[in-house]
């Protein structure tokens, strides 16, 4: 693995870090969950109303309390996942409510559509989990879209996904389905199986639902990235750093409370700000400023000494072309190799979040590989690699392409694209097909052929009943 | 013509709220025509920032703070233009009550279409995030308004938007209202589907859409 550079000097880092705490202690945090204020007033916060006033030595001892690294428990145990250290963790998108097709048909996604893009991570080489809402199923009663949800990713892999944490109940539904999967509530507990998003209201606050979920993860042992998506210039200040800082402070306040919650929980520090457009208000996040932020919060995050959540294949584009392309490729570049561990939205995103594209889903699986073999860097480990003796057999004037070190080595050392075009102009021009068009046949082949993993019939059956008897609960409130 | 209202325009276009409300308070303690001051001065003010932006030389901080001083003045002077002072009338292009519907949180755009209907002459409403649809016709019966504009950003609360109409249905008000709807993942369709009488998807064309139904 390559060495990760730093975007910050030192003195960035520190000024930044003590504007952050000083947001914490003389602005504070608001939290609207009672029992989220009762657990930080016992912790001895200043608290006034709904505000929590952190002292900075306190919050700097629990954030301490969190792992630096931990494993994330897949059904196959093949896909266990280790989060943190020298290691990045690919998955789809999160959260989208559309599903923009290859001729520019827009649409709401559906069931089918959730399944699909499980299917496609599960069989893609670069995408080490199935991820998380990787679509909304709209066709779906949101009572039980969690159920549903969490079922896909259970049957249609067997590696690690994220759980919902819309909620205590919902978030408590998805970690009993986990513990079921995996023989039970202690076991999880030891080994966590589940992880999932927790989202601060900025700026500075955190509501209801998350803190809910919050609780029922920290609770039970289960991993969840605390993230912050400061729109700078709306919901945050226009300045780079300074939108940091605030991001920075909104961070460190929900990983405060996890650890004051069960201390050593797993948690990672999560990043997605980036810039408002000021010609129309959205959020962009095809941008360099997006590639600072995530790389800075990488930064941070080892600074802390916690795992990193960031950035992924992002980009503004409507449709799979140019913009969705170089837009993607730079904010996944920088946001692996600077040092993020685990990506959400690396592949499918269009149009700042709202969409998911299979063709995109199928060109950013492209860009994984290629930044994954990057990632690999250069191996200098043995003389087969240095490959003295070949150069000595070809001498002066020679070929390489006889050679069976050539033979053995570049399948070894060269990436394959498998979207990307390499023909010659006569090759390609025979049907002339750009990357939408190519995206496309490719995800629809992918599809077809994947079979999956096949799961212990009354494991399967035990979860189905559990869906089941809380699909009716849920529905007859 | 009163140096005032070239001041007050000025104010507008800067988007300097202070200042508007120290000149608005500067109209009437010196009897100045109110009528006037709207026209000179906040509605020529608010028009160039209008124009700059339609041309792409303005960005949302210079609509959006014009927009909020343009308001803060005329908060401050609705009392005797209600009274009728002045030289002719001043009416607004229609009242519009905003809200985010209940359980939503998300109000950027809200804000952003209040202030482009505010610069476009609408007088707006902001009932802010979270509203029920109790909240929205309690507002529109307290200050007369025929458009109720409700903004959804989940898919889980763009059912509130459906919500919203059913009551007004149920309460056999639904012909007193006019009802836009918008946010990120609603649609022309769900609009339709719903029974809502517009559906804009930016801002620039939520002002469009006011102007058509109270045109
Ligand atoms: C910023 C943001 C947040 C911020 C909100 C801050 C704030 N003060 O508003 C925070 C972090 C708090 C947040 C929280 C959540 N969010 Co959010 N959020 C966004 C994000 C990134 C941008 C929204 C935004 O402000 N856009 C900019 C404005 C200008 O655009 P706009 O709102 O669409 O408005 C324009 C038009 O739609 C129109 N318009 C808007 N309102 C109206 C009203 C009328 C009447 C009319 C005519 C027109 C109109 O005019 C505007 C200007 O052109 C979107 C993704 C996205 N790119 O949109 C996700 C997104 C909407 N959020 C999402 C989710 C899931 C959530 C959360 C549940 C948790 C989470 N996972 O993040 C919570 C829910 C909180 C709650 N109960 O509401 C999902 C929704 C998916 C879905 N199921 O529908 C999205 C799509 C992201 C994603 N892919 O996951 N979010």
């Amino acid at each position: 693995m390559l060495p990760k550079f730093d975007i910050l000097t030192d003195e960035q880092l520190n000024k930044i870090h003590e504007n952050s705490m000083r947001i914490l202690k003389e602005i504070g945090v608001e939290f609207s969950y009672d029992p989220a204020i009762e657990v930080l007033k016992k912790q001895g916060q200043r608290v006034e109303g709904h505000r929590v006033y952190f002292d900075p030595d306190f919050v700097k001892e629990m954030v301490a309390k969190a792992p630096a690294q931990f494993t994330l428990h897949a059904r196959n145990p093949e896909h266990n996942l280790v989060c943190g250290g020298e290691n990045i963790i690919y998955m789809p998108g999160y959260g989208a409510p559309f599903i923009y097709e290859a001729d520019g048909v827009k649409r709401d996604a559906t069931m089918e559509d959730y399944d699909n893009f499980v299917k496609l991570a599960g069989a893609s080489k670069y995408m080490h989990m199935t991820g998380g809402t990787v679509v909304e199923p709209t066709d779906v009663r949101d009572e039980i879209r969690h159920l549903e949800m969490a079922y896909s990713h259970i049957v249609n892999s067997d590696k690690c996904f994220m759980g919902s944490s819309s909620g205590y109940e919902y978030a408590k539904d998805s970690i009993e389905m986990a513990a079921l999967l995996h023989g039970g509530m202690d076991v999880i507990k030891e080994k966590p199986a589940l992880i999932c998003l927790i989202n601060s209201v900025t700026p500075l606050k955190y509501d209801d639902r998350m803190l809910g979920g919050l609780m029922a993860y920290a609770e039970t042992g289960q991993a969840m990235v605390i993230a912050s998506l400061v729109m700078s210039g709306s919901t945050g200040p226009a300045t780079m750093a300074g939108a940091l800082s605030l991001q920075n402070a909104e961070v460190l306040a929900g990983i405060t409370l996890a650890q004051c919650i069960n201390p050593g929980t797993p948690v990672v520090y999560g990043s997605t700000s980036a810039v408002t457009d000021m010609s129309t208000g959205s959020l962009s996040i095809g941008n360099p400023e997006n590639a600072l932020f995530t790389s800075a919060s990488a930064q941070f995050a080892r600074f802390y000494g916690v795992p990193c959540r960031g950035g992924g294949g992002l980009t503004d584009s409507k449709t799979v072309d140019a913009q969705a392309g170089y837009e993607s490729m730079m904010v996944l570049f920088a946001t692996s190799t600077t040092g993020v561990h685990f990506v959400m939205h690396t592949a499918g995103i269009l149009q700042y979040y709202m969409a998911m594209s299979y063709e995109k889903f199928m060109v950013d699986d492209e860009i994984s590989g290629m930044i994954l073999r990057y990632l690999k860097g250069f191996d200098c480990e043995s003389d087969e690699k240095m490959a003295f003796d070949v150069i000595e057999k070809v001498g002066p004037g020679g070929h390489f392409l006889t050679q069976k070190h050539t033979r053995k080595n570049f399948k070894l050392e060269f990436y394959r694209p498998e979207l990307s075009d390499r023909q010659s102009f006569d090759g390609w021009s025979k049907e002339s097909l750009d990357t939408n068009q190519r995206a496309k046949i490719k995800w629809q082949e992918v599809l077809a052929s994947y079979v999956p993993p096949a799961l212990d019939p009354v494991v399967k059956e035990k979860i189905e009943s559990f869906i089941e008897k809380r699909a009716k609960e849920l529905l007859n409130k | 013509m009163n140096t005032i209202f070239e001041e007050i325009k000025d104010a507008i276009v800067d988007g300097d709220e202070d200042l508007a409300v120290e000149l608005a308070e500067k109209v009437i303690a010196e009897k100045i025509d109110p009528v006037q001051a709207v026209q000179l001065g906040f509605i020529k003010g608010i028009e160039e920032v209008g124009a700059s932006w339609t041309s792409g030389e303005a960005f949302l901080p210079d609509v959006m703070m014009a927009a909020d001083a343009m308001k803060a003045g005329m908060d401050v002077l609705e009392e005797v233009l209600a009274a009728g002072e002045g030289e002719g009338s001043y009416e607004d292009k229609g009242k519009i009550v905003l809200g985010t519907v209940a359980g939503d949180i998300h109000d950027i755009g809200k804000n952003i279409v209040g202030a482009l209907l505010t610069s476009a002459g609408f007088k707006v409403y902001d009932i802010g995030i979270d509203q029920k649809p109790e909240d929205f016709v309690k507002k529109a019966d307290e200050v007369g308004a025929k458009i109720l504009a409700a903004s959804s950003l989940l898919t889980t609360t763009m059912k509130s938007q459906k919500v919203l109409i059913e009551y007004l249905v149920e309460q056999n008000i639904r012909d007193q209202y006019k009802v836009i709807i918008g946010g990120g993942p609603t649609s022309a369709k769900w609009g339709a589907e719903i029974g809502a009488d517009g559906w804009a998807e930016t801002a620039d064309e939520a002002v469009l859409l006011c102007k058509k139904l109270l045109g």
